[in-house]
């Protein structure tokens, strides 16, 4: 209160100065050496021989894999997030419920949260192996297959199986994110639908949905940033074979980087990646100020 | 040869117990340090190199050795990383393929001048000449593998071929009867690190080559076809295990550990394995089956020193004394490699039918050339033979896409 209103605009940006500069500097760094390494070329054992321009961005572009991968980078993401929001919506609205055993049932919606990424890929490796995994024996005693399905060994199921996983380990996150959302709902205005004659759908449709918007948005946000940037799930379980056919972005850069020695190639194709995120967080950031004021 | 064992645990021991033995060498003053980078190919490696590190210390006082304890799935990443940084050790073990980057980036140091006559003349000449690179040695050979066939006698001896089979048409013939008792024939790799050299089998024994003279891309020819579609035609005929794109090396390895599949191609630490885990396993070691001539697959690993090493008289000094023949016979017994100087060889270690099945073959071996571009050929032929397995592409039109890309990395 003491506060003279000309100093208060400075506060907050001593306050977040620290942060800003520890984050700046541990940013900056290896941004510029990936900059650096973008235009040049890079030995395989990382030794910078001579600037070469954008020679590492043309010869990606002109890569018929990198298009392909590119294409399914876009549909990995779409299919992550977008699955894992219409799961979690309903799972949410039970778990937000009042029934018996409702803290049991969170915590197992919340376990696989709690399991290192790429440990849940490893144990999901080993359920769809082809003689001894666990889903093909299931599948067999119940009788709807007859023989073992290859699932690894093949895109058309390989691809599905680990958009399947990426769903399932991007659950309990963005449930909690509705969680907190529903609670923030009040329930009187329930009470007044009710009255006013409104089906269980209609208050799904024109309140739950409404209010709980700005969390799915959010969901949707964090979810394409961490999905689009996903490792473990893939490398873990394809590591993009068969012949490039599971590849994202991400794994197809460590190959390039890591296993066939092309150091520049992928540092340009994570300045590609870091430009398509920075993109996406533009376009909500101008999201942003509409909805806190429909809000 | 590139074991992958991922346990953590025993990793964080070897990890905590390396730094007891720094710690307890540090109070010793004013001494050199030679650090070693090391690859992890099974969990006596660590133990060895710090019996090593003992001895070496004890007898050359001032001189502390210290050994970093790499996977061999990071190891390309940490030198990598180790050497843009400049923070690389003075001595490494690198897969002998890595040997042409090292100097081209002029990061390997020549060892010719340390080496006299009778060092050179250690080394069985086959080994040696891999890490020689324009006339000069850069690498010494620390660890040398070859490929055989093993086959499950009990299986093999009911289809008819009691001393494994010697050409394709056997493999198949005897495929066909194991398929009809109910099990697998022939285990076929095909995904992950080398699914190509699983190809290479059949290429060079039909007498193709991988990369010709010319240093351009010669696989995608009539051998190369013939292989491609033998392999192809076992699958059609279920006379492989289902679905093997799925499998890799370590997955087939545990197909002919279970009795599942009869016969799979690998390295002489399969023996070691399965004398660990399958004890009552009857497996007889055989060669590569002949199409038309004899071939097998050999790699060495290699030790080499860094050019910016600031102790490379003692970095040498560790270096001979790896490779005499007492540390050769322990090292190389006791990871389940190949002897690669001669005194070992004598060693009663090697006198087990095993590994004189594998050394019969050395004659026939071919060792992945040195050329830049191996890597990206490995890749392009991996995803070709994935695409003809799968039936996704017919042998001719993959294997000429894969020359193709090959070829945009062959001697860049």
């Amino acid at each position: 209160m003491t506060q003279s209103a000309s100093s208060r605009p400075m506060m907050p940006w001593l306050l977040i100065m620290p942060s800003f500069a520890l984050a700046l500097f541990i940013i900056s760094y290896p941004f510029f050496n990936i900059v650096f390494q973008s235009v040049h070329d890079v030995s395989r054992f990382g030794m910078i021989r001579d600037f070469n321009g954008l020679t590492n961005f043309l010869k990606v572009m002109a890569d018929p894999v990198f298009m392909d991968v590119l294409r399914r980078t876009l549909i990995w993401t779409v299919s992550v997030v977008g699955g894992t929001v219409l799961v979690s919506v309903p799972v949410a609205l039970i778990l937000h419920q009042d029934f018996y055993g409702r803290g049991i049932a969170r915590t197992v919606v919340m376990l696989p949260w709690s399991v290192s990424l790429t440990m849940t890929a490893i144990v999901w490796r080993w359920a769809f192996n082809d003689e001894y995994g666990m889903v093909n024996v299931t599948l067999q005693k119940l009788g709807i297959i007859s023989g073992p399905i290859h699932w690894l060994a093949t895109a058309e199921w390989a691809f599905p199986v680990e958009i399947m996983v990426g769903i399932l380990v991007s659950v309990p996150f963005t449930v909690t994110i509705f969680l907190g959302g529903l609670s923030s709902v009040p329930g009187d205005i329930y009470e007044a639908a009710r009255i006013d004659g409104a089906t269980p759908w209609q208050m799904f449709r024109k309140l739950t949905l409404p209010l709980l918007r700005p969390f799915i948005n959010m969901a949707i946000v964090l979810n394409v940033i961490y999905v689009f940037n996903s490792f473990p799930i893939i490398w873990v379980m394809t590591q993009g074979g068969p012949s490039n056919s599971t590849h994202i972005l991400v794994t197809y850069l460590y190959e390039l980087g890591f296993r066939l020695g092309r150091p520049g190639e992928a540092a340009a194709i994570s300045l590609v990646m870091l430009s398509m995120l920075m993109i996406f967080t533009g376009l909500y950031i101008r999201m942003q100020p509409k909805e806190s004021g429909e809000a | 040869m590139e074991v992958r064992k991922t346990k953590q645990l025993t990793k964080m021991a070897l990890a905590l117990t390396a730094a007891c033995v720094t710690s307890i060498m540090a109070p010793m003053a004013h001494a050199d340090t030679v650090r070693v980078t090391v690859a992890y190919y099974s969990d006596q490696t660590e133990p060895y190199f710090k019996k090593m590190a003992e001895a070496f210390t004890k007898a050359n006082p001032g001189t502390d050795i210290k050994i970093e304890m790499v996977n061999w799935d990071t190891l390309q990443q940490k030198l990598q990383t180790d050497i843009s940084g400049g923070s690389n050790a003075d001595l490494a073990i690198i897969g002998t393929r890595w040997l042409l980057d090292f100097v081209k980036d002029d990061v390997a140091e020549p060892l010719d001048g340390y080496m006299d006559k009778s060092f050179k003349n250690r080394f069985i000449g086959a080994f040696l000449a891999p890490g020689q690179i324009s006339g000069k040695t850069y690498g010494l050979p620390i660890a040398a593998s070859a490929r055989a066939l093993y086959y499950n006698k009990e299986q093999l001896a009911k289809a008819g071929f009691p001393n494994g089979p010697k050409t394709w048409a056997d493999v198949i013939a005897a495929s066909k009867k194991i398929k009809a008792a109910g099990s697998y024939g022939f285990g076929l790799q095909g995904k992950e690190i080398e699914t190509d050299v699983y190809w290479y089998y059949g290429l060079w024994t039909n007498g193709g080559e991988v990369v010709g003279k010319d240093g351009k891309a010669a696989f995608a020819s009539p051998a190369g076809i013939k292989a491609a579609t033998l392999y192809k035609s076992m699958i059609d005929q279920g006379l492989t295990q289902p679905g093997v794109t799925n499998y890799s090396r370590e997955d087939v390895q545990n197909l002919f550990k279970q009795g599942r599949v009869s016969m799979a191609i690998s390295a002489p630490f399969l023996a070691k394995q399965i004398k660990k885990e399958a004890p009552n396993l009857q497996y007889g070691i055989a060669p590569i089956p002949m199409g038309t001539t004899n071939a097998t697959y050999a790699v060495t690993d290699s030790m080499v020193m860094f050019k910016n090493s600031k102790v490379k008289k003692s970095a040498w000094k560790f270096l001979d004394y790896l490779f005499t023949k007492a540390p050769r016979v322990a090292f190389t017994s006791g990871e389940g490699f190949l002897p690669t100087t001669k005194e070992e060889a004598t060693a009663p270690q090697f006198a087990d039918p095993d590994t004189k099945a594998f050394v019969a073959l050395l004659p026939h071996a071919r060792f992945a050339p040195t050329v830049t571009g191996w890597e990206d050929t490995a890749k392009a032929v991996s995803d070709a033979m994935q695409a003809v397995y799968l039936g996704k592409a017919k042998p001719a039109d993959a294997l000429k896409k894969a020359a193709e890309d090959a070829n945009k990395a062959l001697g860049q």
